[in-house]
């Protein structure tokens, strides 16, 4: 299980003055469930973005894989085929069904026969829990309902890794059990993971890793326990105590759902 | 009161004698429309999407398409079509003319419908799009489009009610259409008043059909989560 499957080396990103990242290195291997937390503007999304090239970062590299990602040389969008992406405003297209929504990926962009497709997508929908909701659009679906089918979308496409960017911070608090039990369930079924997300449960319970970044700089990382009972920087501690403080709360209200 | 009974039957049998010029009219006036409309599309979503997405050239281009057409009047484009292309050589009939003119004339109106819309969609729509993976056009195509062209309907038919009424500037290039029959039974009839108000009731009564179609139209397309006209 030690297999890298994304190396971010040294990246940076400028907007216009700001710079929001001051080289970051990440390695995460195949299975791996990797947890970022910080304040928010520190660039955490920004990092996310840069690796399917949402957004082109300045300078550094990323490999997924043993294979470079540079724009011009790679094909982006067969790197983005590998990357899966869960965004916080979920970004469900809104003149299809939900079904539509999963299917779509696979028919367009892996020209996969359309019944096939349809297949998988009803597939991925039992497996998000939403089989029933299939032929709802996304304006008659609830925000836990959207996030899962856009986890499902993302799944559909079979992918390497996946990216969630802060899944359910747009969710209403009773919500986000929903999702995270989603999450919580592909992590336990070895699907590598990359997640921005200030869930103390879910860290806790499914990351393999926690990295704190702060100022576009990654300050701390390691095993859940140690950054969360043990951080060596002062920092850490701080900003640790303070969503503990903010996420108490939601964090026991999930926590209680993960271990149903 | 008995008077009034006997305008209003001279008013009708009036009707009854006109009525397969201005029919014949409405046909032309109706070509007109159809044509003009399909021609703006076939112009205006292409110039649209060039606005909004076009880089350099391309963008200038089209922008400065739109607002010359939109900020001249449409006589000057018929009469440049009409009178001013057979100096370079091209001679247009009248029909093909005025649907020419109509067309160019509803294309700069329909690229900025079209490119309103297309400014509405959330970005994150296209960042989704991308992100599994879609090319540029194929999230234009799949993405883009099938919610800008729903939030365009609307606005849009307000165009083809425009068109329509729009179509009674050809009747100045002597296309034979609604308004230039009026304009011939006037002369024939020496009766201007009934027969300008049987134009205007012919015109009433079309275009509350289309605009009847259109909605049943907008219906059928309606999704949850887009804002039609009717909800508004």
């Amino acid at each position: 299980m030690s297999k890298p499957i994304l190396r971010i080396d040294n990246l940076h990103k400028k907007f216009k003055d700001t710079e929001v990242l001051k080289g970051v290195s990440l390695t995460v291997d195949e299975g791996e469930v990797v947890v970022i937390i910080g304040p928010s503007g520190t660039g955490k999304s920004t990092l996310l973005r840069c690796i399917n090239r949402l957004i082109e970062p300045d300078a550094g590299e990323i490999y997924l894989g043993d294979e470079k990602i540079e724009p011009g040389v790679s094909n982006l969008s067969k790197v983005r085929q590998r990357i899966g992406m869960v965004f916080q405003d979920f970004n469900l297209f809104n003149h299809l069904t939900a079904l539509q929504n999963v299917a779509i990926g696979p028919i367009k962009v892996k020209k996969m026969d359309k019944k096939a497709a349809l297949k998988l997508a009803m597939q991925e929908l039992e497996r998000v829990g939403l089989a029933d909701k299939a032929n709802s659009y996304p304006a008659e679906l609830s925000g836990g309902q959207k996030q899962r089918v856009a986890i499902a979308r993302a799944l559909a496409m079979d992918p390497e890794i996946m990216l969630f960017d802060e899944p359910t911070s747009a969710l209403d608090p009773e919500l986000i059990g929903e999702v995270l039990e989603v999450m919580k369930k592909l992590a336990d079924a070895g699907m590598t993971m990359l997640v921005v997300s200030h869930e103390m449960g879910f860290a806790r319970e499914a990351a393999d890793r926690i990295v704190f970044l702060e100022d576009g700089v990654i300050v701390e990382m390691g095993p859940p326990e140690k950054i969360f009972n043990n951080p060596e920087k002062e920092r850490t501690r701080e900003f640790i105590s303070k969503i503990a403080r903010l996420h108490g709360k939601a964090q026991d209200v999930s926590g209680a759902d993960l271990h149903d | 009161m008995y008077q009034g009974l006997i305008c209003m039957i001279e008013l009708i049998q009036f009707f009854i004698k006109i009525w397969p010029e201005l029919y014949k009219g409405l046909i032309v006036s109706l070509q007109l429309s159809a044509g003009a409309l399909v021609l703006g599309f076939a112009i205006g979503l292409p110039m649209a999407l060039a606005r909004t997405y076009g880089k350099g050239l391309l963008r200038t281009l089209a922008t400065a398409y739109i607002e010359i057409i939109r900020g001249t009047p449409m006589i000057v484009q018929l009469f440049i079509i009409y009178y001013g292309l057979p100096d370079f050589g091209i001679l247009l009939d009248r029909m093909p003319a005025a649907i020419l003119a109509l067309g160019i004339n509803s294309s700069a109106y329909q690229a900025e419908y079209f490119r309103g819309a297309i400014l509405s969609i959330d970005e994150g729509q296209g960042l989704a799009a991308q992100a599994l993976g879609m090319t540029k056009s194929q999230t234009i195509v799949n993405i883009i489009l099938p919610q800008a062209l729903r939030i365009v309907l609307p606005p849009w038919s307000n165009e083809v009610v425009y068109m329509v009424k729009y179509t009674s500037v050809a009747f100045l290039i002597a296309v034979p259409e609604l308004m230039a029959r009026g304009k011939m039974l006037i002369t024939q009839t020496f009766k201007p008043i009934e027969t300008l108000f049987w134009v205007g009731v012919v015109y009433i009564i079309v275009l509350s059909i289309i605009a009847k179609i259109v909605d049943i139209f907008e219906r059928k397309l309606a999704i949850p989560g887009f804002q039609m006209s009717r909800e508004d």
